[in-house]
């Protein structure tokens, strides 16, 4: 029976937009909500940066700039390894005095994986030990930018004739007086609705329909477009008889690392900084609650918030709030819905079950008083603290069946013991009101014995 | 680039730019330089050595749904780390994408990540915009397939467009067979052995690598002589010396001796004309064919070649090559009248061509909006309008959120009178 304590012998069923069974484990309990929830049925959201190797935080503007990378590590290019920084004492001339050499300490990168060193690819080394290492540029980032700021000029005309088109449909129903205004600026810029309108979706047109039009007090922003070439350059001749040798070569991998230049020779991989990781955080659809919020801290791996379905949700025979807790047991019906999986079916304990609170101290008090349920023998196997054993009794109903699944449902009550405290105009309402949940849980029994 | 680049003009944050690309995606932010990333397109479950592709036409709705989800949550927490929730998405797509693929990726992108907008964008379209000219014929040469598509002032041709399945796939295929048919490999214990005794089939990924580093396209006229050494019967053809035998260490002990003759020839199947005369090249020139007569003359002048395929070294010349060959037989210069080609170099790689042009576009925040399909309009129809589908309804009375709509549209959309 140990076996029943692995994670996907229970399976709970979770009625999200999808019905998934998952183990109480991998499930979120939403006390607003007062549901179960699975990974799939909730919002995810990026909650801090962090880099995985010095675990610093980032705070998110910073991780902005930097384009998501940490600034003190670098990447290894031939490996993905961590790179750490290592010093030499190297002869160097002291500035006041060019004779006399003085023993200066000088930076390299290294990978302590595959044995790369920033020198490989000629990378200077540096007088200090952080800051130093620069990423080179992409060489076309200017043409970028040019085109960029004159495609925004005319995205700027064109969100200008939508807005003056929408004034002037608008103003067709105003008085007169307005309506010589509307048609003389329709006219003045000519072009009809059908060719304007922008529908969504449409495969695309350009922005060309609106050539830079005179008449703007701004300076026009033209761009040379890019000349074609006649001839390419060819293979050089080498090619076809120099040997090469493969680590020279790099790999589709380490080039496309480096997205904006992707180097074939090796010797011109250069490292990048590292790329930062990020903590989650769990946010239930229809409420906009926080189910899980980890700690700002890189380093800890605590939750400020966290709403796991095994602290909240009765565990089969165990009982993990604090207050006494009913439980009763009922089958599935014949033509339930949500019963798919049972292979057997199951006569669970007619009567309510019992379970005592869960009492932190219990365990170092030796000395407890004994509990004054009065069980069933017949039901309850043993009773110990917050835990209890029944008995279910399975009926297999196929014989070449591989694993017996039996299916049931549980219901039990439940306190919001957190839900914030309404003022009470009633006044002496209770805010712990128990509430029914109904789970419908699948044990997973294991094959049946020849 | 300017030193606030998170804040844009109307303080929207930047968009996500995303192309998914049968063998690799390419995704990162507006306004940027390059992407961010390059990753395969596939994804590993725990438990399982083989990778899952991601963009698979011939699924069911189901279980890409569920391979979609996963990849683009790896996308979203793994690489661009941001909430999906606070920026738009632009999508580079081919124009031959099954509607079923568009709409299970919309709807991934709508209902489980709650993006506010998203735009498909056309790789070739993307591709001019790259370049600040209006007309181009752009060749996409990918891995599944090579796709033509002539773009004329901005609109695309889309008659003209021409298709064939020589890509990535079809090079790692050859190369695969005749890896396995002429190729030895060494153990530390054996040598010369063949290679199915001794790893059985040779994983992509390997393949892969050995056609990226060893292998090139040869010039025309060493091409031609090798084609004709394949296919010739009687045996009088001589191959050209081939190049050096290369090593190639598999993991453990085991090397592949690659043999020279395979590292350039086997490119030659892009360029091979096979029984309808069609190659690489012969789709530049039947899109033109189709093309107006009027617009020929500027695009072929504008020639843009974009995709992984065509970052093979001595791929553009020889393609170059191909075509000035190719418009001088009478089924093309009975027709085509200039014979003049050139060809572009855009400011990216040309794998990431396209990927630029996306970003560019998605840089432009005073269109960008209206321009997209926003997650009220999908909410409202249903569906995401595509090219090739006429019964879209119009969304300008969607946009308005807040103020009231046109009379004409609402009329549109209600029963009543």
């Amino acid at each position: 029976m140990a076996s029943l304590l692995q994670p996907d012998r229970v399976v709970y069923l979770v009625r999200g937009e999808k019905r998934i069974r998952a183990p109480l484990s991998q499930l979120y309990f939403c006390r607003y909500c007062s549901e179960l929830r699975s990974l799939e049925c909730v919002s995810h959201e990026v909650d801090s940066h962090y880099c995985p190797s010095c675990l610093e935080n980032m705070p998110s503007a910073e991780a902005k700039l930097k384009k998501n990378r940490c600034a003190n590590c670098f990447d290894c290019p031939c490996c993905m390894h961590t790179l750490s920084t290592r010093a030499t004492n190297i002869p160097a001339p002291l500035p006041d005095d060019p004779t006399k050499t003085a023993m200066k300490k000088a930076y390299y990168l290294a990978c302590g994986f595959c044995r790369w060193t920033s020198r490989d690819v000629g990378m200077a080394d540096k007088s200090v030990a952080s800051g130093g290492w620069q990423e080179p540029e992409n060489p076309h980032t200017q043409r970028i930018n040019k085109l960029v700021e004159y495609y925004q000029q005319l995205a700027h005309r064109e969100k200008q004739e939508r807005d003056r088109k929408k004034l002037a449909r608008r103003r067709q129903c105003m008085p007169l007086a307005f309506s010589q205004h509307t048609i003389h600026v329709v006219e003045k810029y000519g072009l009809g609705t059908r060719l304007q309108r922008q529908r969504s979706g449409a495969p695309i047109s350009s922005l060309a329909g609106l050539s830079l039009k005179e008449g703007e007090d701004q300076k026009e922003i033209t761009i040379e477009p890019a000349q074609a070439l006649e001839e390419v350059e060819p293979l050089p001749e080498d090619c076809y008889t120099r040997p090469i040798s493969l680590p020279e070569v790099t790999t589709l991998r380490q080039r496309l690392l480096q997205p904006d230049f992707q180097p074939a020779g090796a010797s011109q991989l250069h490292p990048r900084h590292k790329h930062l990781l990020m903590k989650r955080s769990l946010r239930c659809r229809k409420c906009e609650h926080n189910l899980s919020k980890p700690e700002f801290n890189p380093t800890s791996i605590k939750f400020k918030i966290q709403l796991v379905a095994e602290s909240q949700v009765l565990l089969t025979l165990t009982n993990p709030v604090e207050n006494i807790t009913h439980v009763s047991l009922a089958a599935c019906e014949e033509d339930d819905p949500d019963d798919i999986n049972s292979t057997a079916k199951v006569i669970v304990p007619s009567k309510e079950l019992v379970l005592a609170g869960k009492d932190a101290a219990a365990e170092y008090d030796e000395l407890a008083e004994p509990q004054d349920f009065q069980d069933d023998p017949d039901v309850v196997a043993f009773r110990k603290s917050n835990k209890i054993g029944f008995f279910i009794k399975v009926i297999p109903q196929k014989e070449e069946d591989a694993d017996v699944t039996v299916s049931f449902k549980i219901r039990h009550d439940f306190r919001n013991l957190a839900a914030p405290v309404r003022p009470s105009e009633e006044g002496a309402d209770n805010p712990t009101e128990a509430i029914w949940l109904t789970h419908h849980v699948e044990l997973r029994l294991g094959p049946l014995a020849p | 680039m300017p030193l606030f680049d998170g804040l844009g003009s109307g303080g929207e944050k930047t968009a996500i730019v995303i192309d998914l690309g049968a063998a690799y995606t390419k995704c990162g932010f507006a306004g940027e330089t390059g992407p961010r990333f390059i990753i395969p397109s596939e994804i590993r479950k725990p438990g399982q050595q083989q990778a899952v592709k991601v963009v698979q036409y011939n699924i069911n709705t189901e279980e890409l749904y569920v391979i979609l989800k996963e990849f683009i949550h790896i996308l979203y927490f793994r690489h661009l780390l941001v909430n999906p929730r606070d920026r738009r998405v632009v999508i580079i797509e081919s124009i031959l994408c099954p509607s079923h693929f568009r709409e299970t990726l919309t709807k991934v992108f709508f209902m489980q990540f709650e993006v506010p907008s998203v735009l498909f964008a056309p790789s070739h379209l993307m591709a001019i915009m790259t370049l600040g000219i209006n007309s181009a014929l752009v060749m996409d040469c990918g891995h599944t397939e090579t796709l033509v598509l002539p773009v004329y002032e901005c609109t695309p041709i889309l008659p003209a467009w021409e298709a064939l399945p020589l890509g990535g796939k079809a090079i790692h295929k050859e190369l695969d067979g005749l890896l396995v048919e002429q190729c030895t490999v060494d153990t530390d214990t054996t040598t010369g052995q063949s290679v199915p005794a001794v790893i059985g089939t040779i994983p992509e990924e390997t393949v892969e690598d050995i056609k990226v580093r060893t292998c090139f396209v040869s010039d025309l006229q060493r091409g031609l002589k090798i084609q004709e050494a394949k296919f010739n019967l009687d045996g009088t053809a001589e191959r050209p010396a081939p190049p050096p035998d290369v090593d190639y260490p598999l993991d453990g002990e085991k090397i592949l001796h690659v043999k020279g003759s395979i590292r350039d020839s086997v490119m030659e199947i892009l360029f091979e004309q096979d029984n309808e005369e069609k190659s690489v090249a012969s789709l530049i020139l039947d899109a033109l064919v189709k093309c107006p007569i009027d617009t020929r003359k500027v695009l072929s002048e504008n020639l843009v070649v974009i995709g992984g395929t065509a970052m093979l070294p001595g791929f553009l010349h020889r393609l170059l090559a191909e075509i000035r060959l190719l418009v001088e037989k009478p089924k093309y210069s009975n027709v085509l009248a200039s014979k003049s080609f050139r060809i572009h170099a855009p400011p990216a790689k040309p794998n990431c061509t396209a990927w630029l042009g996306g970003a560019i576009f998605g840089a432009l925040q005073d269109i960008l909006g209206s321009r997209s399909v926003s997650r009220d309009y999908y909410n409202q129809t249903g569906r995401i309008p595509d090219w090739c589908c006429l019964s879209t309804p119009p969304p300008e009375s969607l946009y308005e959120a807040g103020k009231t709509p046109p009379p004409l549209m609402k009329r549109a959309f209600s029963t009543e009178k």
